[in-house]
C-alpha cells in the first residue's frame, strides 16, 4: 500500500485500506473506498463480516481425501455414497469443484491439485497434490482419471505430467474437451481452438431412417 | 490542445509469462522487436468466451493491437501468427520452449527495442517444434542469445590474458565469461569447468554457426555434459538468481514422447 495516497487517513483507517489492499484484484481507490463502507456499515453487520473471516481461517481444512475446501476431515462430496468412486476429475482450484458442480453433468469424485506447473514462476510438480493422488489411485478402485485442468499452456503441461506419472498405473486418463464456447463468434477464435474443436469434432445424431418419399 | 485519447499501436509480440489480474483479467509479459519486453493487460481474457484468451497463451507468436499505456498496455485486438501446435502436445519440448522464453526475458531490458532477441526466440521456438535436436536446440540459442545481448563467452582467446589458446583441452570459467589458458588456470578461486579439445570445437561451431547447420550435429556424452555444465553455469552468472524453469526442463528432459491425452468426456 501507498500510504502517500491516504495521507490524512486516521491509523485504525490506513490499517483497513492496507488489509484490503494486499486482497488480490484489490487495488488502492478499491480499498479506499470498501474501507470507507464499511465505516458506515451497522456494528453487527462489521461484526458477522469479522467473524466469519476469522471462522474461515479457524474452521475450514482440506479434504483428507481431495483435498478441496471443507469444514470436516472429509467433504460432502467424498462421503456421499451415491457418487460414482470409479472416476476422479483432476482440477487445479477448489473453485473449478463449485464451477462442474453446477453443471450437474458429473457425479464422480475430484481431486484438487492446489495449482498448475508453472516453470517460469518456479511452481514444479512437488508443490502441487500430486504425491496425494498416486497415493489415491492405488488404494482406490478407480478406472477413469479426467483430467480438468486449464485449457492453457500451464494447464496441459499439469495434464501431459499426469498422464505420464497415471498411464503405468493402467487407468483410463481423459481430459475435457477443447473446443469452441457457447454463443462465441468463429471468426474470432484463435488457431489452437479451432485446430482443437476439428479434431475434436462429433457426429451429429440423426433419425435413423430419412423420411420415406 | 493534448488530446486524451490513449495513444494506439499494433506489435507482434510472444507471449513470455503471465498472472491472474483481479476478475478475469490477464497480465503479461511480452516480448516485442521495437519495445523489448513490454507489460500489457487484457481485459476479461480467463473468461471462456474472451476474444483474446485463446490467443495471447504462454509462447504464442501474435499480431496485438495495443492501447499505449503509462506503465501497462492494454490489448485491445489479438491474432494468433503461430501458436507453435506441435510443441504443446510433448512435455519435453515444451519445458525447452518455456526455458528459452525464460532466459530471453530474464536477459532483455524493458521498453529497449530488441528486434534480434524476437527473431531468434519466434525461429527457435518454430524449430524447436519439428527438430530432432531439441537439446541442441536449446543450446544454440542460449549461446546465440548472450551473444546478441552481450554476452558471449570467449572461446578463442584466453579470457584473462587475452592470448590465443593453444588446441588442447582447457578450463571455462563463467567468473572470467570464456576459456582460461594453463598460465591464468591458478589465478583467482573461480569455479572451474573443464573443457575438453573436443568440446570447445562443438562450442565454437555453434558460435559461428546458424541452427540448421548445427541441427543434426552428433555430440558425444562427455561433450554434452561439459557443454551443459559450461553454457549453465555462464547462464547463471549472467542472469540473477539463475533460471526457474530449468529444474523443470531437467526432470521431464528425457521422458519420451507419449501423445496428447484423448478429449472429450464421451459415455463409453
Amino acid at each position: 500500500m501507498n500510504s502517500n495516497s491516504t495521507p490524512s487517513a486516521a491509523p485504525p483507517v490506513a490499517r483497513l485500506i492496507e488489509a484490503f489492499n494486499r486482497l488480490p484484484g484489490v487495488g488502492p481507490k478499491s480499498a479506499q473506498r470498501l474501507t470507507y463502507y464499511m465505516i458506515r456499515m451497522p456494528r453487527e453487520e462489521a461484526e458477522a463480516l469479522a467473524e466469519a473471516v476469522i471462522s474461515v481461517k479457524d474452521r475450514i481444512v482440506l479434504c483428507s481425501k481431495c483435498l478441496n475446501i471443507t469444514e470436516e476431515p472429509v467433504c460432502p462430496v467424498c462421503t456421499n455414497e451415491r457418487r460414482d468412486r470409479t472416476r476422479i476429475c483432476v482440477v487445479e482450484e477448489p473453485l473449478d469443484v463449485l464451477a462442474i458442480e453446477r453443471t450437474r453433468a458429473y457425479d464422480g469424485l475430484y481431486h484438487v491439485l492446489h495449482g498448475s506447473i508453472s516453470p517460469v514462476n518456479g511452481i514444479g510438480a512437488e508443490q502441487l497434490k500430486i504425491r496425494e493422488l498416486l497415493d489415491r489411485l492405488r488404494d482406490e478402485t478407480v478406472t477413469e482419471l479426467i483430467l480438468a485442468t486449464n485449457p492453457n499452456l500451464e494447464g496441459e503441461a499439469t495434464s501431459m505430467y499426469l498422464q505420464r506419472l497415471i498411464s503405468p498405473l493402467g487407468i483410463k486418463v481423459t481430459r475435457l474437451a477443447r473446443g469452441l464456447s457457447s454463443g462465441a463468434d468463429l471468426e474470432y477464435a484463435d488457431e489452437m481452438t479451432l485446430a482443437n474443436a476439428l479434431e475434436g469434432r462429433s457426429e451429429i445424431a440423426r433419425n435413423d431412417e430419412p423420411a420415406a418419399g | 490542445m493534448v488530446s486524451s485519447r490513449p495513444r494506439l499501436f499494433t506489435t507482434e509480440a510472444v507471449v513470455l509469462r503471465h498472472s491472474d489480474l483481479g476478475e478475469a483479467d490477464r497480465l503479461l509479459w511480452l516480448l516485442t522487436p521495437q519495445r523489448g519486453v513490454i507489460r500489457a493487460t487484457a481485459r476479461g481474457a480467463r473468461k471462456p468466451g474472451s476474444k483474446l484468451g485463446g490467443h495471447i497463451d504462454l509462447l504464442c507468436h501474435v499480431k496485438l493491437s495495443m492501447r499505449e499505456g503509462r506503465e501497462l498496455h492494454g490489448v485491445s485486438q489479438a491474432d494468433t501468427v503461430d501458436a507453435f501446435r506441435a510443441m504443446r502436445t510433448d512435455i519435453g519440448r515444451l519445458s525447452r520452449g518455456l526455458y528459452m522464453a525464460e532466459l530471453a526475458q530474464r536477459v532483455s531490458v524493458e521498453d529497449a527495442p530488441a528486434p534480434a532477441v524476437f527473431r531468434l526466440l519466434v525461429n527457435s521456438l518454430g524449430w524447436l517444434a519439428t527438430t530432432e535436436n531439441a537439446d541442441t536446440l536449446v543450446r544454440w540459442f542460449a549461446l546465440r542469445l548472450l551473444t546478441i545481448t552481450g554476452f558471449k563467452p570467449e572461446f578463442g582467446a584466453c579470457a584473462e590474458c587475452g592470448d590465443e589458446l593453444e588446441p588442447a583441452d582447457h578450463v571455462f570459467s563463467a567468473e572470467r565469461g570464456g576459456l582460461v589458458c594453463p598460465r591464468c588456470r591458478s589465478q583467482g578461486s573461480d569455479v572451474l569447468q573443464p573443457a575438453s579439445l573436443g568440446t570447445i570445437k562443438v562450442l565454437r561451431h555453434l558460435a559461428r554457426s546458424d541452427f540448421p547447420a548445427v541441427s543434426s550435429l552428433n555430440i558425444g556424452s562427455e561433450e554434452r555434459r561439459q557443454i551443459e555444465r559450461i553454457l549453465r553455469s555462464h547462464t547463471n552468472s549472467v542472469i540473477d538468481r539463475g533460471v526457474r524453469s530449468s529444474a523443470f526442463l531437467d526432470e521431464v528432459r528425457d521422458w519420451p514422447e507419449v501423445g496428447p491425452v484423448p478429449g472429450g468426456m464421451r459415455a463409453d
